[in-house]
């Protein structure tokens, strides 16, 4: 193992392996940052040009883009309200708070820090654990991933602020949009009303651009227009780097996220969004100062961040050790090495070494690459909040509609983008959290199809379904235990967790 | 002065021999055919980077060489394939072109579409992905006549992954059990590398998939193949009829034309395809990946498609 890793350390300094990575942070920062484009459209994008190249310096560009991708999303998240990429979404919630109270720098440079910290751990852990972590995504069966999607569920329950219901019955709706399309079980479209452009459901990219980008941008406008801005943008926001002290008081929650987005972002199927929810959600649960999550906390702002960028070394796993693209990503990566005859898959560790630890070192060149890039990029982004908020809006507006065509080259998604704009901004009025009905989105799918083959698996039987194993036993008494409890706090005396749904 | 000359000269004189060209392709095209006049498209249904992709990209490579032209390979995602099919169906322009593969018989069924494989005019057929059933390494049977024996003893005990509901995995499943006169429960997956991590961890019994989704955990030892739905080149698996089952199911892959185009074009096409199997560049690419060479020209190619379109309405309705 030291002789490959030297190979890699040897593939990884290499001038034209520097310059492969640090294009391909810098290209996934600015594909990040424009919403609409996530990191595997970035990577999609670059994938023509790795053509021509090493199958080795592919990888590692694509790597860099990856790693600069799932940071850059976090930019506008914090900054307009509107996350760049899907695993930035829970980002906005603490994030876009601190830039409306003016603690603009801190939001910036705490998702700056706890991204490459996130993806710099989840890198040197990926180094030493890439076998045995498999196993861990090898115990996750039909059971497992339905435990796992219900106990990211539950947030739900703490994003409706005052009223506890608001969020189940917006999470319920986004488990409603979820299942709009074709039926993989029974082999039917669902809901679709012979349209076949719902065939495939609804995207991601649009649904959430929609909630968060459209809806906020309303809401804008009419402040503008109405005069009585709720919140005036501050022209002299703090730009200031962090406190030693909050950089003491945001490690331990990176870290504890990194290693829930190493794990997460192991799972086949799930990924950095799953990663960063569950992050957060948890961070929210048993932090100390969790009430004040929503409220402009930096761990808000850390949590998602570490997680989702940790995520990045996970998807490693199943690529490098199975061979199994786990995620979008990776299948990019896939992608990638078929065109050059390369194989991925545990045979790659000894056939081709320098692409498995290549992309190790990739993966630690770009986080450190990514802290000065994001430096960079974050003195550049912060001068949008020196525009007018018109130039803004309409910048934005054709920026989201841009960046929901392009990840589909479907017209039709142009729409939909529209409907769940107008839809987030109905819901912002009523106090419904948007980010519970994307929550429902996100993994409502996950659940469904899992506990459909779950039962089938066990031929009708609920029970053996349920609590298949310890592990799912387990995650569903921690979900249950804290619906519970939400339920029962809001109950007996109703507490404001933070308005979030602004 | 003397440079100024030289260079007026060089100028002249390349004036000539661009004249002299220009005149010279005039001809050319006045005598030969005229196809293809410019770049040639081919439409695929899926992004960049898919399975179906790279083959149309490796592909495109030893066609530009046969054909003179650039072919560019556009994708056309979403509506579950008929964002790709329609503008194909209704090209006029005569150098747009569809990469196909089985999707274009499941999708049309499955979701009621106005455009299938019958608003298409064949070029070729010219690989079939081999499918495969595989079971963990460690798992009791090791070949497909141990399975059905105890599959016989344990009916519907055993929970094999497939395709979801009309994708070929799921019909070579209940091809399966119909000429075995076994049962067992076929469990939808939407993608192949999910259900090889689930025969990994012991959550499902085997799945049926796509030997080039399984390669890398066959060659790593960590599942076991019992039968191949089709030859894999290049291995010694036992096929369905060695083991004396009369399956015939074909993941194909292919290339079509909107309807109506000239039958000179199509040869050409044909010819160009075929050609293209012999490139070694090509030739690497699909070796591989294990794809089954399988080229069948225009109407051979239409009856693996109207073979194909029956056996699965036939499943569907049987469930």
């Amino acid at each position: 193992m030291w002789e490959s890793f030297l190979i890699g350390v040897n593939t990884v300094f290499q001038p034209e392996s520097l310059l492969a990575i640090a294009v391909g942070v810098l290209w996934g920062i600015i594909g990040g940052m424009i919403p609409g484009i996530n990191a595997s459209i970035a990577m999609a994008l670059l994938l023509p040009f790795t053509w021509g190249m090493e199958p080795a310096t592919a990888v590692m560009l694509l790597a860099g883009v990856y790693c600069g991708g799932e940071y850059g999303g976090s930019i506008p998240a914090i900054l307009i309200g509107t996350p760049g990429t899907t695993a930035a979404a829970c980002t906005v919630i603490d994030g876009y708070e601190l830039h409306k109270q003016g603690r603009t720098g801190e939001g910036l440079y705490t998702s700056l820090l706890a991204s490459c910290y996130g993806g710099l751990l989840s890198a040197l852990v990926l180094i030493v654990v890439a076998v045995p972590l498999a196993a861990v995504a090898l115990s996750f069966g039909p059971s497992e991933y339905f435990a796992l999607a219900v106990m990211g569920l539950t947030l739900i329950c703490s994003l409706g602020g005052k009223n506890v219901f608001k969020g189940i019955l917006a999470g319920i709706f986004g488990i409603f949009v979820a299942t709009v399309g074709f039926d993989p079980f029974a082999g039917v479209p669902r809901f679709t009303f012979g349209s076949l452009s719902l065939a495939e459901g609804f995207e991601m990219i649009s649904v959430m651009m929609g909630l968060f980008a459209m809806s906020e941008l309303f809401q804008q406008a009419q402040e503008i227009k109405s005069g009585d801005e709720a919140f005036v943008l501050q022209s002299q926001v703090k730009t200031t780097f962090l406190k030693w002290k909050q950089i003491r008081e945001i490690f331990p929650v990176a870290t504890i996220s990194s290693i829930m987005g190493i794990i997460i972002g192991a799972l086949p199927g799930v990924g950095a969004t799953t990663a960063a929810f569950v992050a957060y959600s948890e961070n929210k649960r048993w932090s100390k100062d969790g009430h004040t999550f929503g409220k402009g906390n930096i761990k808000g702002v850390a949590a998602p961040e570490a997680a989702n960028n940790g995520a990045t070394g996970g998807a490693m796993v199943p690529f490098l050790a199975l061979g199994i693209p786990g995620s979008n990503s990776t299948a990019i990566l896939l992608g990638a090495l078929m065109i050059h005859s390369v194989n991925p898959g545990p045979t790659l560790f000894e056939k081709n070494p320098e692409i498995p630890y290549g992309i190790f070192g990739a993966l630690i060149v770009a986080n450190i690459m990514m802290f000065f890039l994001g430096f960079l990029a974050i003195k550049l982004a912060i001068k949008v909040t020196n525009l007018s908020k018109p130039v803004l809006i309409a910048v934005i507006t054709a920026l989201v509609y841009t960046g929901a065509y392009a990840y589909s080259a479907d017209a039709f998604d142009i729409i939909v983008t529209l409907a769940f704009g107008v839809l987030g901004f109905i819901m912002k009025k009523y106090g419904l959290p948007h980010t519970s009905t994307v929550l429902g989105f996100v993994l409502g799918f996950i659940m469904e199809v899992n506990f459909r083959r779950a039962l089938i698996v066990t031929q009708g039987d609920y029970f053996a379904a349920l609590f298949n194993s310890k592990l799912s036993t387990v995650i569903l008494l921690i979900a249950l235990i804290s619906v519970t409890v939400s339920i029962w706090q809001n109950l007996k005396k109703p507490v404001d967790v933070g308005n979030i749904s602004a | 002065m003397k440079g100024k000359s030289k260079i007026k000269l060089a100028l002249a004189l390349g004036l000539v021999f661009l004249l002299i060209f220009s005149a010279g392709c005039g001809a050319k095209k006045e005598t030969k055919a005229q196809w293809p006049s410019k770049d040639i498209t081919l439409i695929y249904h899926s992004k960049p980077g898919s399975g179906g992709d790279i083959f149309l990209r490796s592909l495109a490579k030893p066609m530009e060489k046969a054909l003179g032209k650039a072919v560019v390979v556009d994708n056309k995602p979403g509506a579950g394939g008929l964002n790709a099919w329609k503008p194909a169906a209704e090209a006029k322009d005569g150098h747009t072109f569809l990469g196909v593969s089985s999707t274009i018989i499941t999708a049309p069924i499955l979701n009621k579409m106005p455009v299938d494989y019958k608003s298409f005019d064949p070029i070729a057929m010219m690989f079939v992905d081999p499918m495969i059933l595989f079971v963990k390494a460690d798992a009791p049977w090791n070949t497909i006549q141990e399975f059905i024996a105890d599959a016989k003893k344990n009916p519907g005990k055993f929970n094999i992954a497939g395709g979801v509901p009309g994708e070929l995995g799921f019909v070579a499943g209940m091809m399966l059990m119909e000429k075995a006169d076994i049962k067992f429960n076929v469990v939808p997956f939407e993608s192949g590398g999910d259900a090889v991590v689930s025969v990994m961890g012991s959550h499902i019994h085997g799945a049926i998939g796509e030997y080039g989704e399984t390669a890398s955990a066959i060659e790593a030892g960590k599942v076991k193949v019992l039968v191949g739905f089709n030859p894999v080149p290049g291995t010694k698996i036992p096929t369905v009829k060695d083991a004396g089952l009369d399956i015939e199911i074909e993941k194909f892959r292919g290339v079509l034309a909107p309807k109506g185009t000239p039958k000179e074009v199509i040869d050409k096409l044909i010819d160009a395809s075929k050609k293209a199997l012999e490139d070694p560049e090509f030739k690497k690419y699909y070796e591989n990946l294990k794809l089954q060479p399988v080229f069948k020209p225009g109407a051979e190619f239409t009856k693996v498609m109207e073979a194909q379109d029956a056996q699965i309405r036939k499943y569907m309705s049987n469930k």
